[in-house]
């Protein structure tokens, strides 16, 4: 199942952060997508003091962070994910969250006629657990990380 | 007696509070005055006042009784340029917002031009004395530098969620937080184009403080139906107006 957790403010890098990790670590969560406006390209002269386009860490792995975070969508494996879920949100979201379930399905499940074009059909498709989790108008490599468990200690 | 805004909540009473030209405004910062030249970014600091034309002592003005009753201000005195300095203020409990800022600008100010937009309020004034009133704006409860947006041009934000810091949106990031002093400083000017030195604006207020000033009814803060007063008044004038409407003579 998918739920979608609604901040009441956009985050910024460091709470995505720390977000990030503490979802990854649930062994019941999937995928996650992270989803919201685009932060402005990093300006090399902007006073670092100002700035909020930074790498972050999940698990281990660097990501560079491009948008600030006003929604993420986690697909878990079994609905009692979501009692952690809040507990990790209770820690790290202060002014509040609002958990939503009400969809049957927050990422796309389903491939698209887009997804066939841009990515091909046959040996070439878009593996299952990729569906659904890039944005329809840009390149895959753009903006999907991918983190291999095999190799997260 | 002058009524300005009917209602019993502390929303109301705010509201009465910032349209009563009688009330003083508290003052929660200093700015200096070349600051906010540099701010509103219609001349450069120490230059000249441009005039469109010339003192009104100098003129041939034709005889007019409304001329002799009214007191120029003194921008039109020295026949000073018109400009103007305009706010957008954040849903989430900005002190003030469009309409309040249209009905305390009437009552407060002279020689003035305001205009209501969806989000944005714009004030138009002779040049020197737009000066004294941005200061007046921006020192007083009528600004906080984290949910009032200065913004001459692409005003669009204050219906988003506030950033975490509490900042409220801004395509051209104008007010910035300094994450050393906790402070908001203004890096660009009202139409973004960027100062040379950032211009403090202060701390924003916190969420009790803004709470307690703030002209806006929310259900998360005073919510307008429980203010049975101005619900009264509002709908006795929808139906008066509806009623006088459809009928005029």
């Amino acid at each position: 199942m998918d739920i979608e957790i609604f901040p009441y403010r956009i985050i910024g890098a460091d709470t995505t952060e720390k977000l990030l990790n503490g979802i990854e670590s649930l062994d019941d969560v999937k995928r996650t997508v992270i989803h919201g406006p685009r932060l402005p390209p990093d300006v090399p002269d902007l006073n670092p003091k100002y700035k909020d386009r930074r790498e972050i860490t999940v698990k281990g792995k660097p990501i560079e962070l491009k948008i600030r975070v006003g929604r993420i969508f986690v697909e878990l494996t079994s609905e009692s994910a979501i009692k952690e879920v809040e507990k990790i949100c209770d820690d790290v979201l202060p002014f509040g969250y609002d958990i939503n379930t009400s969809r049957t399905e927050y990422i796309r499940k389903h491939k698209t006629v887009s997804d066939a074009i841009k990515y091909g059909v046959g040996e070439d498709n878009l593996p299952d657990e990729l569906i659904g989790m890039t944005d329809q108008t840009r390149q895959l490599a753009e903006n999907l990380d991918y983190i291999d468990y095999d190799e997260v200690e | 007696m002058a009524q300005y805004y009917p209602g019993t909540s502390k929303v109301s009473e705010n509201r009465r509070h910032f349209a009563d030209p009688e009330q003083d405004l508290e003052k929660l910062r200093e700015i200096s005055d070349e600051d906010i030249v540099k701010i509103l970014g219609h001349r450069a600091p120490g230059e000249d006042y441009k005039s469109v034309h010339p003192p009104l002592d100098e003129m041939d003005e034709p005889e007019d009784i409304v001329r002799e009753i009214v007191t120029p201000i003194d921008g039109a005195k020295a026949g000073d340029r018109v400009r103007y300095i305009q706010f957008a203020d954040s849903m989430y409990f900005a002190p003030a917002q469009p309409y309040v800022r249209a009905r305390s600008y009437m009552n407060r100010y002279r020689g003035i031009d305001t205009g209501t937009l969806s989000g944005r309020q714009v004030i138009e004034r002779r040049e020197r004395d737009l000066e004294k009133l941005s200061k007046e704006l921006l020192e007083t409860e009528f600004f906080d530098p984290a949910r009032t947006g200065i913004r001459g041009k692409s005003v669009h934000g204050h219906s988003l969620r506030l950033d975490e810091d509490g900042i409220m949106f801004d395509m051209l990031r104008r007010q910035l937080m300094n994450k050393e002093t906790g402070h908001v400083e203004m890096v660009k000017d009202q139409i973004g184009i960027p100062l040379d030195e950032p211009i403090d604006l202060g701390e924003p207020l916190d969420e009790e403080k803004l709470k307690d000033i703030t002209t806006i009814y929310r259900v998360d803060g005073d919510a307008y139906k429980d203010d049975k007063d101005a619900v009264e008044v509002l709908h006795k004038i929808h139906v008066t107006r509806s009623q006088g409407g459809y009928c005029p003579e």
